[in-house]
């Protein structure tokens, strides 16, 4: 009961006739001096003033710091990685698709709108999937036949000229200075240093060092190369040679040879022996086949 | 998320300092008896408020600045023993009253004083927050997230404890 009453007391909920018997008792009298002086005192000195001031302080230094952290230094952060990964993802999706042949080695494949290109031997076309729905270009070192779908222009850049067309089967050769396109359906156009000439199916022409050096019809529907078979119109030897070094993957050497002789005619890509013969025989050549030193063609 | 009612606004942060940051000074005075390390965990205290014034809704700073505070407490502050030293308000003045009254009154201060210091720090806490600040039983167990009952039992084990304290001083 007392207890009660006591509790009432430090409450503040006491009435004074409770009070009076509360203190009826020496024990509670006693707790109510206690609880009476106590509540007489404060605790001491908190300076209100001084710890906002303080507070303010360390909370606007808190601020610039969270500030500084946020806007400038995450922000980079942020921001450099953005940059990176956009970057990145420019750079993936406009890398181009390189396709090549190495040498003893015929490829075909299509285009992204199912065009097809067949690459000779140590060949190389590069082109950008993504645009290619926007425009129709690829680029071609060495030699290599198309048979387009039909669309919009098609362009085949090489060193040494464009060729463009808008559906049709053609093939494109190009090798040091020399440019040979062959149409074999359609229409195609050449374009070479600053010219420009149609070429209807049928027919091919080669250029050498940027001037028409022949014009000629074409037998056939397939260029000789994918029947396995390099064919030449009064061509070089040194191009028969070098064409016959990505056929076969081998090394050709010339001794006492006039490389600028001109060959017409066709050797195998299947039979080495019989492709060096083909080759030799009407130019009144000889050759060697020599582990070490590769083979070697030579006159007398 | 953040509430919307929050108190990142200086306007109401400052509103609240004013008006809790003397309970939680006293708070932790009652607890560790050291004044200027009362400040410092005040002033933490706020800071961390502020921090966190995105997640903290008015209705909830107040609970906010005790838990803060006591974790502190709990984990900063070494468990030396107390001293605590209050400061008489200043009462009317007490002239009527005879030179050996105001000297036992004093002395029994003095061992007032002594006695609190003795009390265990969640006896020690509760009681004077009823007894220096006013505050209801109600109101002192939500700060200490305890019963009302366990306040009780504190207030009613502390004055136990100082009345037989005083005596053997």
């Amino acid at each position: 009961m007392s207890e009660k009453l006591l509790h009432k007391f430090l409450n503040h909920e006491i009435t004074e006739a409770e009070l009076e018997t509360l203190k009826a008792t020496d024990v509670y009298r006693e707790y109510i001096k206690i609880a009476s002086h106590t509540a007489e005192m404060k605790t001491p000195g908190f300076d209100k003033e001084q710890v906002w001031a303080k507070l303010a302080e360390k909370k606007s230094a808190k601020e610039k710091k969270t500030l500084q952290l946020f806007n400038y230094r995450n922000l980079l952060k942020y921001a450099a990685v953005f940059v990176l990964l956009l970057a990145g993802y420019f750079y993936v999706t406009n890398l181009d698709t390189s396709i090549s042949a190495d040498l003893a080695e015929k490829r075909s494949f299509n285009l992204p709108d199912n065009s097809e290109v067949v690459l000779n031997a140590g060949s190389k076309v590069n082109y950008n999937k993504n645009s290619w729905n926007k425009e129709r270009v690829l680029s071609l070192e060495g030699e290599a036949f198309f048979n387009v779908a039909n669309g919009k222009k098609f362009a085949v850049e090489t060193a040494q000229g464009i060729v463009s067309v808008l559906g049709t089967e053609f093939n494109v050769q190009s090798r040091n200075n020399h440019f040979h396109v062959s149409c074999y359906e359609g229409l195609v156009r050449v374009s070479f240093n600053g010219e420009d000439i149609q070429l209807p199916a049928g027919n091919s022409v080669i250029i050498e060092d940027g001037r028409i050096v022949a014009r000629q019809e074409i037998s056939g529907t397939k260029p000789g190369w994918m029947l396995n078979e390099s064919s030449f119109e009064n061509m070089t030897l040194e191009n028969v040679v070098a064409e016959m070094e990505r056929q076969y993957g081998v090394t050709i050497s010339l001794e006492n040879v006039d490389e600028k002789m001109r060959f017409s005619g066709a050797f195998t890509h299947k039979d080495l022996e019989a492709a060096l013969k083909t080759v030799c025989v009407p130019l009144q050549l000889k050759y060697t086949i020599d582990k070490q030193r590769g083979i070697i063609i030579y006159g007398d | 998320m953040p509430h919307e009612d929050n108190v990142c606004k200086e306007s109401v942060y400052q509103k609240i300092f004013n008006s809790l940051s003397p309970a939680i000074y006293n708070f932790i005075y009652f607890k560790c008896g050291n004044s200027a390390q009362a400040e410092d965990l005040v002033q933490e205290a706020f800071i961390k408020l502020w921090e966190n014034c995105e997640k903290v809704t008015q209705a909830k700073a107040k609970s906010f600045l005790y838990t803060v505070c006591n974790n502190a407490f709990l984990n900063e502050v070494a468990h030396n023993k107390v001293v605590l030293k209050f400061i008489k308000k200043t009462g009317p003045a007490i002239n009527e009253q005879s030179p050996q009254y105001v000297l036992e009154e004093k002395e029994f201060e003095q061992k007032l004083q002594k006695a609190l210091s003795n009390l265990t720090e969640a006896q020690r806490t509760a009681f004077l927050m009823n007894r220096i600040e006013g505050k209801k039983y109600r109101e002192i167990a939500e700060i200490l997230d305890i019963s009302v009952k366990a306040v009780e039992k504190r207030m009613s084990q502390a004055l136990e404890s100082l009345r037989k304290d005083i005596k053997n001083i």
